[in-house]
């Protein structure tokens, strides 16, 4: 295996990255990254698109001349309407219908947005049709947040349903957890850069749900996979097991990440690089960004908390336990068995779960009835059964 | 279930897809069959959001009131006359308005309902036609009929369907009025110059000054018509009979052209006395232009009938509830209350009009009972002028030929006036036929640009493979294509651009059920299973895995489509129904074809499958694998 690049070794599975046993690095990382994400929230808060506070906005044809005209004479039809407001910000906006000007003001009533826009057509010497405009109350921003916030709570709930009856309760606590730190972090990025908030970043924040969790169900499948019938043996701790199942769906994580990413990135690229705002590019930019962060923390954090979970368990920590005793009689020679004393990955969980060292190289000293020497096990870092056969100890054949 | 019969199940959903794509409910050639209904924000238009709220309690109104709301806008916005207009309900408080490819100012649809009561002083014909002789006036003449009397209702002849004129009585409880059925006689109108009343020709002397802003605009009609035709209007003191003066007919002909917010600034003595104005024009006065309760106003009934009427003494909000309900003949008739304070006015307003005090009621607009009707204007139009019965002290009836349907839209109707609901406009958005197509090209090009990346990723990782995802996503996109044409018209779902997004973001989507299957599919392999064997194994497990990742995201997408507002609904509903496809496709489509694939030879191959690099492993015997391990 050691002759294979890590590319090669990602692509069967072999990695052998240890991702559990360092989970305190993660949640570390993850931890001080919420924070500071947290802490930009309410200290440089989010910038808000017109949705937000209210506005208008008025799009007109590239073909009137320069931006700077437009604004000239839209701010003199603003004048002309004493509406008392000036042009807020101007943008060039592309697209392939041709290119167009968009000027946004503060709020004006529905009667002052029809007045200024029969003047600036007037003005600009354009009919009223060849112009866009929209209108937005601050409420209506308020609305759609109101709600995003009701279908957020909803989906976290019915999804932790779903995850129980399908998975287990921890798992479902770990998914959740994973989900709404990759959500926080989103917003964090969304905070710090200072992309624009809008109506359709919310959307798209709410979509990032289903994918966060599309990448956690994958990790999860397989954990739960190669930790069926893991107490019926004394080879693995729950930790190995499952950081086994990270290395070896990590590349179909990949995969799905990058194949999901690849359309966004289209969206994106249209949205942003094409039309240069709107729709596209704040459907794109959010749910970019957003599964970018789900991919890492559906592995960073999800399992490795999920793992720690698990160790709370009595019967996986009993497990633990016996593993690892089983390892310290191995280490002194007691009985022959694997390589390796323990794993790094066992080794985490001997520091931070009720199982200390001692205790086990105590318990180790009277090997347990029915202990059995593994067979050779050259690949020790990581686990695995003994034995060679299809069949699958301690559970039905899964069809 | 063997591959055959899966693709066959496959080809089947596909044919009768297309046909209800090509026959049902489709008309026109067969690019127009092949059409899905695309949002306005692709093709062009207004769409504005009103949020409604309970004007007593500053909550979201009852659903019933949400819906009754929504039915006023829709007339509102139907007296355009835009084919497409669509109002719907959104959530708990909004009503969205689109009217695609059309671009118009709805500034005026959200005005709070207005429910007046007005005592008919004068008919003509609504007409609009100059030709047209005002003596086919349908104003049913006056007949002395007994009134006041106790007879029960519909006791005496049968009216003819469509013609009889509804009549206000008291509620059988009250034990006063009655009412003497009659079918109304249609008896031309004695002539213009029989009617002319000085005394209503007159503004009344109670009438509010008119604003300075209405009489600016007064001006610009003025000089729009002509002065000629001006001074020939304001010297009306009845309709014209234009049969009878020809040269009056040519100078009253610009007023047929003037458009319905030309209209509305008129005064009322002259929209009624110009017969070349119609209800056509006056029907589509922006609403709230006769709204104001102190001025005379005209208003039409049915779009035929021109009545001018009396100032407003009962308002909408007088009106505390209005059913449809059976009378004692098993007849349909809406039973109408009043709040205590309306109460008295109403009853004022009914002895005004049963005794004929006050502005008198002209002859041609008496009931068929001689008596003087009351007209129920709802914003802009009649929508009933019941003849008044007697004096009314109690909860009141109004009573004519009613079907169920009739008496409950009546009904309807009356609440509307004591529906506490205001509209405040959220978000509008107008946008021009050319930005539409913009957004249309864009993200078509956005969706071209995603699928053939998701593509090029497939052929560079799985090789041949790649063509299983090539062919399936061809598939999932024609499918997602033909249900987007049949759903459009059916359901009357609209392609919006976040829509379009929400399609884009599902190829994801589908291309992850495809690489959960094929990594299983390797891992299969590299345990050392033969193709026949590892496909319908990794189908197993993979399934399992593809199921639950698609019900998670389906979730999300119903979440998002239930509780959300705006543009949200049609990105969920594409991001559901595309993850729905998905499914048929992963189950019908690839699981088939790569069983029928692993029977080839040339699907082991590692320059031709992709998969064939998980093998290597298993050819070098001394490699320390354990096959076990990588089992999955």
């Amino acid at each position: 295996m050691a002759q294979n690049g890590l590319a090669s070794r990602l692509y069967n599975g072999e990695a052998g990255l240890n991702i559990v046993g360092r989970r305190k690095l993660w949640f570390g990382v993850a931890g001080v990254l919420v924070l500071i994400a947290i802490l930009s929230f309410s200290i440089r808060g989010f910038s808000l698109g017109i949705e937000f506070a209210g506005g208008n906005s008025f799009q007109v044809p590239a073909s009137v001349g320069t931006l700077d005209d437009a604004e000239r004479e839209v701010n003199s039809a603003l004048a002309a309407e004493n509406t008392g407001v000036m042009v807020a910000t101007t943008q060039k906006v592309g697209g392939p219908g041709g290119d167009s000007y968009e000027l946004r003001t503060p709020q004006l009533t529905a009667e002052q947005a029809t007045a200024v826009k029969a003047q600036i057509a007037e003005d600009l010497g354009i009919s009223a049709d060849q112009i866009s405009d929209n209108q937005v109350s601050e409420a209506w921003g308020s609305q759609v947040t109101e709600r995003a916030v009701l279908g957020l709570v909803i989906f976290i709930a019915l999804v932790m349903v779903y995850l129980i009856l399908r998975f287990e309760w921890r798992m479902a606590v770990a998914a959740v957890a994973s989900l709404i730190t990759n959500l926080i972090l989103t917003a964090g990025i969304y905070s710090l850069v200072g992309f624009e908030v809008t109506p359709s970043t919310i959307i798209g924040f709410l979509t990032i749900l289903g994918f966060a969790l599309y990448d956690v169900v994958v990790v999860f499948d397989k954990v739960q996979e190669n930790t069926r019938g893991i107490t019926a043996n004394n080879n693995q701790t729950y930790s190995e097991a499952s950081n086994l199942a990270i290395n070896q769906s990590l590349m179909r994580s990949l995969n799905t990440s990058v194949v999901a990413l690849l359309p966004v990135g289209g969206l994106l690229f249209i949205g942003a690089g094409l039309l240069g705002a709107g729709t596209l590019k704040d459907l794109g930019l959010v749910l970019f960004v957003g599964m970018a962060v789900a991919f890492l923390t559906s592995i960073l954090v999800a399992t490795p908390l999920l793992a720690l979970l698990k160790n709370y368990d009595p019967r996986i920590q009993a497990h633990n336990k016996r593993v690892l005793t089983r390892r310290g009689a191995v280490g002194r020679g007691e009985v022959a068995g694997k390589g390796a004393a323990a794993s790094p990955v066992a080794q985490a969980d001997a520091t931070d779960e009720p199982v200390d060292q001692d205790a086990a190289a105590l318990a180790g000293a009277a090997p347990k009835v029915g202990a059995r020497p593994a067979g050779k096990r050259p690949t020790g870092a990581r686990g695995g059964r003994p034995g060679g056969g299809g069949n699958r100890p301690g559970g039905a054949k899964r069809r | 279930m063997r591959p055959g019969r899966q693709l066959a199940v496959l080809g089947f959903i596909f044919v009768v897809l297309y046909l209800l794509v090509f026959f049902a409910g489709a008309s026109g050639s067969w690019k127009d069959r092949l059409e899905p209904k695309l949002g306005l924000d692709l093709i062009g238009g207004t769409r504005v959001t009103l949020e409604a709220t309970n004007s007593v309690d500053g909550k979201p109104p009852t659903a019933e009131n949400l819906e009754e709301a929504r039915e006023i806008i829709e007339s509102r916005v139907n007296a355009f006359g835009v084919a497409e207009a669509e109002v719907v309900t959104e959530g708990n408080r909004n009503i969205v308005i689109s009217l695609p490819g059309e671009n118009r100012n709805l500034d005026d649809v959200g005005e709070a309902a207005e429910l007046r009561f007005r005592k008919v002083l004068k008919a003509a014909s609504g007409s609009g036609v100059a030709e047209a002789p005002p003596a086919a006036t349908p104003a049913p003449s006056g007949s002395a009929a007994p009134t006041g009397s106790a007879t029960p209702s519909g006791a005496a002849t049968p009216t003819p369907a469509g013609s009889a004129s509804p009549k206000v009585t008291s509620s059988p409880s009250g034990g006063q009025g009655g009412m003497a059925p009659a079918s109304p006689s249609t008896t031309p109108t004695p002539s213009a110059s029989a009617t002319a009343s000085p005394s209503a020709a007159a503004p009344s002397a109670s009438a509010e000054p008119v604003p300075a802003s209405v009489e600016e605009q007064r001006k610009a009609v003025e000089q729009k018509v002509g002065t000629a035709a001006w001074q020939a209007a304001n010297g009306l003191q009845a309709p014209a009979d234009l049969s009878a003066d020809p040269s009056l007919a040519e100078k009253l002909k610009p007023f047929g052209t003037l458009s319905p917010q030309e209209v509305a600034v008129l005064p009322a003595q002259m929209q009624f006395n110009v017969p070349t104005i119609g209800c056509a024009q006056l029907d589509q006065r922006p609403p709230a232009s006769i709204s104001d309760a102190k001025q005379q106003v005209v208003s039409c009934e049915d779009g035929a009938s021109k009545y001018l009427l009396d100032q407003a003494k009962v308002l909408g909000t007088d009106v505390s509830d209005a059913d449809a309900v059976l009378d004692q003949t098993n007849a349909w008739v809406v039973s109408l209350d009043f709040t205590g304070d309306g109460q008295g006015k109403w009853t004022s307003l009914t002895r005004e009009a049963f005794n004929n005090e006050g502005q008198a009621c002209d002859a041609t607009a008496l009931g068929q009972d001689g008596k003087c009707r009351v007209a129920v204007v709802l914003d802009n139009k009649i929508v009933s002028s019941p003849e008044i019965q007697g004096v009314l002290t109690g909860n009141s009836q109004i009573t004519g030929t009613f079907t169920q349907k009739d008496a409950s839209t009546l009904a309807g109707q009356l609440r509307y006036g004591a529906l506490p609901v205001t509209f405040e406009q959220q978000e509008a958005q107008n946008v021009t036929a050319t930005l539409g197509a913009s957004h249309l090209r864009a993200g078509l090009l956005a969706a071209g640009i995603g699928m053939l990346l998701v593509i090029i990723y497939a052929f560079f990782y799985y090789r041949l493979l790649g063509s299983v995802i090539f062919l399936s996503l061809i598939l999932s996109a024609l499918l997602v294509f033909g249900a987007l044409v049949v759903l459009g018209r059916q359901i009357g779902f609209t392609l919006t651009l976040a829509g379009i997004a929400g399609m884009i973001v599902s190829l994801g989507v589908a291309a992850d059920s495809f690489v959960i299957y094929f990594e299983r599919l390797k891992d299969e392999i590299r345990e050392g299973r033969s193709p026949r064997s590892a496909v319908p194994r990794a189908w197993i497990r993979a399934r399992r895995t593809i199921i639950s990742a698609n019900a998670i995201t389906l979730l999300s997408a119903v979440v998002l489509y239930v509780v959300s507002v705006g543009t949200v609904k049609g990105f969920a509903f594409a991001l559901g129904l595309a993850t729905v496809l998905d499914l048929v496709v992963v189950f019908l489509f690839r699981h088939p074809i790569m069983t029928m694939f692993a029977r080839t030879r040339a699907f082991l191959s590692p320059r031709v499958s992709g998969l064939g690099r998980a093998l290597p492993a298993r050819n070098q015997p001394t490699q320390p694998r354990n096959p076990r391990a990588k089992e999955a």
